[in-house]
Parts: structure tokens; sequence; C-alpha cells
């Protein structure tokens, strides 16, 4: 019994070490690129170990790439769109939680709809509209859009945190005619504050990584976030490619950062609704 | 107070749910399902991007051009193809990764952050590293290839690996997924069944079939739910990788949407091809609440 029991444990062990080659290579290979000399990438051949001694001719080539105002412009989309979903969402989630009211099963389906529904579906519509209101080419015509998509996922994980609140610890609020409205801002969305930064994470980072509105509705180049910003990168002859995988990996950082912050989380989320494709 | 105001305060009572909710509906009314709405219209339209509110009503035009259409056809194909395989490959692996990290082992939780870059990292960002290492003369896969005397692949731009290797970065992205909400799952298996079974000589196999499988189901099914939503809906990584190409051998309906849209300029087009995305997704949406309402009827027995 023994020799085997020693033999599945060395398979386990060895499983675990090709899946995390497996999954962890990709991410080394985009740090390395970036510190491997265009001269090394497209001519003698790169250099598989990180090369920390061309730090400094990763920084002066991230000059020639625009990602700080890149980023920036990502900044003020994700950060709009946290604000207004999580303002929305609370909204939604209070009223799901709390009250019983006609077209709750309606509300509750339209909520399932939009995780199921692709975004390109209303890609053509929104941008007939956007022209229409001239929000085509802004930012703000680009959170409106996202937010559709985000405020529902805030919604669900909002809910699951309010049904957790006990109803006795807003009750005597609501006897001596307390506002509902700061029965919700004062009582409750204090008493869930993990949650409410686990929404806001994923609708940040939903507006972060959003690629498919952002490159039809923006135009200008000055307005594209990173995500727009990196991949015009794509198909272009010789890319200089150790700058543009040091801004991506600039990019996704903060992102690999927060989600492995909050994966329990997300999880813990997902029996309500879809969270981050 | 008097009896009227009380009254009066109940009447309110009734639309105060209706202060929460109605901000949150109507902003998806307007920003999601009258733009659905009116793509669904647009599909009966000859709209061009040249002037996208005054399109021409032309009934089933769009429709039968569509299904005359040999590329509507393959972008069918490749969307289904995609989705399945995407959901069998990734659903496996991610299922294999959480049980072999399920028990502890030292290094457990730096491994467990390590299988998740797939999921955290942005798609584009995963689409660029991926290109790059895709590349056919620099790139690592083909270096390695060329090393073991395998020669090199056109990993994206030949019809036989393109829908492989875009296929392998999804379930780069979605097993870790997969991974995360099993291992969940699996917390909640009681371990001194495990123990019981173990005690009773039950080889690993039948225990995971007896004890486990039976805990992690709707976990397992909830992900596959969501990763066939995902893979309908995934645009990104596609389009950056092959941009549908070559000869449309990954043009999913999403894509072709895209390209249909704002490289044809056919709004009205494209419309058609998001209504047959809708009925897809409509399709996987109806066959999840059926899965659910059976789940919730055998919970309650």
């Amino acid at each position: 019994m023994a020799p085997r029991k020693l033999l599945i444990k060395a398979l386990r062990y060895l499983l675990i070490g090709v899946l995390v080659i497996v999954a962890g290579f990709p991410v080394y290979w985009m740090a390395t690129t970036a510190l491997n000399l265009n001269s090394q990438l497209y001519g003698t051949g790169q250099i598989a170990w990180p090369q920390l001694q061309n730090f400094p001719d990763l920084v002066s080539e991230l000059g020639n790439v625009p990602i700080g105002l890149w980023l920036f412009n990502t900044l003020l989309i994700a950060a709009g769109g946290t604000i207004l979903s999580l303002t929305l969402g609370s909204l939604a989630g209070y009223a799901l939680s709390r009250f019983k009211f006609h077209g709750k099963g309606m509300v509750g389906f339209f909520l399932f709809m939009t995780q199921v529904v692709p975004e390109a579906l209303i890609l053509v519509p929104l941008y007939a509209m956007f022209i229409t209101f001239g929000l085509l080419n802004s930012l703000w015509g680009l959170i409106l859009a996202n937010v559709g998509f985000s405020l529902p996922v805030a919604c669900f994980v909002l809910k699951g945190a309010m049904d957790a609140v006990p109803y006795e610890i807003e009750e005597s609020a609501i006897i001596d005619n307390c506002p509902r409205f700061s029965v919700l801002t004062m009582i409750i969305l204090p008493l869930i504050m993990p949650s409410i930064a686990a929404a806001a994470v994923v609708s940040f980072f939903a507006g972060w990584n959003e690629f498919l509105f952002a490159s039809t509705f923006l135009m200008d180049r000055n307005l594209w976030p990173a995500s727009v910003g990196l991949a015009s990168f794509v198909g272009q002859y010789e890319t200089p490619m150790s700058a543009v995988l040091g801004a991506a990996l600039v990019f996704s950082l903060p992102a690999i950062v927060f989600f492995l912050l909050i994966q329990r989380k997300i999880v813990a989320g997902l029996t309500t609704g879809a969270v981050k494709g | 107070m008097s009896a009227s105001g009380l009254k009066s305060r109940n009447g309110m009572a009734r639309f105060v749910p209706y202060a929460f909710i109605l901000p949150p509906m109507i902003y998806l009314m307007v920003f999601m399902f009258w733009p659905l709405a009116r793509q669904m219209y647009m599909s009966f339209t000859n709209t061009r991007i040249i002037n996208p509110n005054r399109g021409r009503f032309i009934g089933l035009g769009n429709f039968e051009r569509l299904f005359e259409d040999p590329a509507f056809y393959l972008s069918l194909k490749v969307t289904l193809v995609y989705t399945v395989l995407t959901v069998i490959i990734g659903v496996t692996l991610g299922l294999i990764a959480a049980l072999a990290i399920d028990r502890p082992f030292k290094g457990r939780s730096v491994v467990r952050a390590i299988l998740l870059f797939g999921w955290a990292v942005p798609g584009v960002a995963a689409s660029l590293i991926w290109l790059w290492m895709f590349n056919e003369r620099s790139g690592i896969l083909n270096r390695v290839a060329e090393l073991i005397g395998l020669g090199r692949f056109s990993w994206l731009t030949s019809t036989d690996y393109a829908l492989g290797s875009v296929l392998a970065v999804t379930v780069w992205q979605v097993a870790p997924f997969v991974m995360l909400v099993v291992l969940a799952a699996l917390q909640s298996v009681p371990e001194e069944v495990r123990e019981a079974a173990k005690i009773d000589g039950a080889d690993p196999i039948s225990t995971f079939r007896a004890v486990t499988l039976p805990h992690i189901r709707p976990a397992v099914q909830l992900a596959a739910l969501l990763v066939t939503v995902w893979s309908i809906r995934r645009f990104d990584v596609i389009y950056l990788l092959t941009g549908g190409g070559p000869l449309g051998s990954t043009s999913t309906l999403v894509v072709k949407l895209r390209q249909t849209a704002f490289e044809g300029h056919e709004l009205g087009m494209a419309s058609a091809y998001g209504a047959v995305g809708l009925v897809l997704a409509l399709l996987v949406a109806a066959i999840h609440y059926v899965a659910e309402q059976r789940r919730m009827k055998r919970m309650s027995r």
C-alpha cells in the first residue's frame, strides 16, 4: 500500500508543477520579454531569464508609449463606472433585499438577462444613440455603456450582503420614521463595507479591462484607455515588443493584485450572478 | 399625529420601494433594453453607418441574405465549436486543478495565486503576451518546436491551428475561474464523510464519485453556464489574436457582428447577426433556468 500512496503523492505534485508552469509562464514571459532589448527579441534571440540590468532601457522605452495618459483615461473610466454602478446597485440591492413590490420578479429577470446578453448586441444601437446625444467619442458615453453591465453585478453582490443583515437592526430607525434612504446610507451600507469593497473592485476592473465598447466609441487617441492603446500595436510591423509588454504588465498588475485579494468574495457573490468574464 | 396624517404616510409607503428600484431600472431600460429592442428593429432595416438613425424597413431582407451566406453558417459553427470546446476543456482542467490543490500542502497559497493568473490578467494584456508567444519567427512556442525538431507552426495564420490557439488562450483564462468556484464548493464536503469512505477502503476514484462529486455538482454546473455565456460574449481575445481569420475560421458571431457593422458599415446586417446571437443567448439562459428549477425541486424534496 505504501509505495502506491507514494506514487499517487508524486503524481499529484507533478500535476501541480505542470499546472503552475502552464498557468504562470505567460505572465513570467510578459515580464522577461519586457526586460529584453528589441535587438535581442528580433535578432540575437530572447533571453529567458529576467535581465534586471535592462530595466533602465525599459523605462526609457516606455517613454515612447503614452502609457501614462492611457492609464489616466482608464482610471477615469473605471472610477466613474464604479461610482455610478455602486450608487444604482445599492439602491436596487436594497429594494430587492427589503421590499415586496409589484414587478419584483420581472426586475430579477431583467438583471439576470444583462448577464446573458453579449455586449456586442447593443453595440450598434448604442452607437446610433450616442451620435444623437453627442456621447460618441466621449468618456461619459463609454462609462454609461459599461455601467449597464456592471450595475447588475454590483446589485447582486450588495443584495447578498444586505440579506445577511438582520432586519431588527434597522427596525427601530424605521419606527422612528427615519427616511428609508437614510436607513440605507447610515445603517446598512456601513455594515456591509467588505462587500461594497468587493463590488467596487469588480465594477472598477470591468471598466479597466473593457475593450469592445472603448475601441468602438472612442476615436480620439487622447481619450483612449490602455486597453485600446495597447491593442493598437497589434498588427504593426516590428512592434517595440519590450515596451508594449512592459506597458501591458503595468496595466495588468493592479488587476492581478486586486483580483487575488478578493477572489473568495467573488465566488461568494457568484451564487446570484455572473462576475468577471 | 392625526389619523389622516398616518394614513397618507401609509399611502406613501407603498411607493417607497419604487423610489429605490426605479432609478436603476430606468437606467437599464435606457442603456440596455431599449438598445436591445432597437437592435432587433434594426435587423429589419437597411441602416448604414453613414446615417445610423435612418434606415428603411426592408422586412426579412437581411435574414434572407444571411441565410444564403456560407460565411454566416461558418460563423455559427465556429461559435458553437468554440463555446462547446471551451466549456468541456475549461471545466475539466479547472476541476482537475481544484482537486489537485484542495488538500493542504506547503506553498499552497502561492500555487493557488499563480494558478489564478490567467483569470486575473486583462483580456487585452493576455492577447498581447500570447500574440508574442505565438509569433512565428521569434515566439517561444516555435523556438521550442524547432528545438525539438517539429519545425515552425503558423499558430494564428493557418486554418488548421488558429481556432485551437484561440481556444488555448481562452482555456488559460477560464479554467482558473472554474477552479476557484470548485475549490469553494469543495470546502462544503464534510471531512468525516471523506474519512469514513477512506476507512471503508474506498479508492480515491470511487470516493470522488460517491462523496465529492455530488457536493460540487451544482458549482460545476454554474461554472459551466458562466463559461458558456462568456464564450458567446467573448470579443477581445479572438479579435486581437486572429481578427476572426484566417478565412473566417475563428470568426464567432460577435466578431462577425462588429466587423459587419464597423468595417463593412452595414448596421442593419450586423443587427441580423445580433438577432441570431440573442436567440443563442436566450437559449442558454432558458437551459440554465430549467436546470435551476429542477435543482430547486430536488433540494426541496
